[in-house]
């Protein structure tokens, strides 16, 4: 007769635990999770505007992010390094954001600026704060996306 | 006297120590799932051409320059390719184009990627090339295309992409 083997067994030599077997892919099961989490997973926590839906592009690249001014744009405002600096309703159509420029003239002598935009943002206006940040004296811009590489 | 005896063996009992690596990457996991975001964070890094500027000298190779028109739904890739017949005294550029139109709605990721590789085949010493979204696109499309014409770190087509 077949004898059933399950996480829980009795015998007369080991008495009620744990079976070996039923461990073994436990523990491989749990590996498994913690190269995945350690693979995908970030400590950075990504900003976000306090309110209004905000979602980040997705993006192939493998480069970290490197620091630098923090300039976030929602579908309704532009904000620097966590602060709410001008609603897009209230920005002209053209030329320098203002706001912004006299924000990034502050933040001197950082040189490097990432831009975290909502997927939806047009170019238009991500065109203005590059623009901006240029002629505010950023060196080096970066786009900051969601990594959407596979394992 | 026998050096070994011979005894009935005993399999040494390895329960206690898989308890404790379970144990162990337990706490592991809760400690990754309570310190990090689900969400890992790259970065794009842009070049932009500054105002008083100088254009980049011509390349030498066959490809003399790579634009990508970025609309909406559909994209345009522009080359220009030299052209030297054996007769003549100079080169001669030819300007190339290959339209990727829209399939259900959105851009085509998969047609501008075999575009962009095709040119990428014609001249593989070409590093750089022009990207020129138009007012309307998102971002989303913008990095997308960017992806697409950068390549990957392991395939790389045109890894210096400037937005225009």
């Amino acid at each position: 007769m077949k004898r059933r083997r399950g996480l829980f067994r009795h015998s007369a030599e080991t008495g009620v635990g744990l079976d070996v077997g039923a461990l073994a892919p436990m523990v491989d099961m749990m590996t498994l999770l913690l190269v995945f989490l350690l693979r995908t997973y970030s400590t950075d926590v990504a900003p976000a505007p306090t309110a209004g839906p905000f979602a980040l592009a997705g993006t192939d690249s493998e480069d970290a992010r490197r620091g630098g001014i923090e300039i976030l744009l929602s579908v309704d405002a532009v904000h620097v390094n966590g602060q709410r600096i001008a609603a897009w309703a209230h920005i002209g159509e053209e030329g320098t954001i203002e706001p912004l420029y006299q924000m990034l003239l502050q933040s001197r002598p950082k040189k490097r600026a990432e831009i975290h935009a909502d997927a939806s943002v047009p170019w238009r206006r991500l065109q203005r704060v590059l623009g901006t940040a240029q002629a505010a004296g950023v060196e080096q811009i970066a786009l900051v996306g969601a990594h959407s590489g596979a394992m | 006297m026998r050096l070994f005896r011979e005894e009935a063996m005993v399999e040494a009992d390895i329960r206690p120590t898989l308890l404790g690596v379970v144990t162990l990457l337990f706490l592991l996991l809760f400690f990754l799932m309570s310190t990090s975001a689900g969400q890992r964070l790259a970065v794009v890094d842009l070049r932009l051409a500054a105002p008083g500027q100088a254009p980049p000298l011509p390349h030498s190779g066959l490809v003399k320059s790579v634009h990508v028109t970025l609309g909406e739904r559909a994209a345009t890739v522009e080359f220009e390719v030299a052209t030297t017949d054996i007769g003549a005294s100079s080169t001669t550029r030819e300007l190339r184009r290959i339209e990727v139109p829209e399939r259900d709605g959105i851009l085509d990721g998969v047609a501008l990627s075999a575009a962009i590789a095709t040119v990428h085949e014609i001249d593989r010493s070409q590093e750089q090339a022009e990207v020129e979204p138009g007012p309307d696109v998102s971002t989303a499309t913008v990095l997308q295309v960017v992806d697409i014409v950068r390549g990957v770190a392991d395939a790389p087509r045109f890894p210096k992409v400037s937005l225009r």
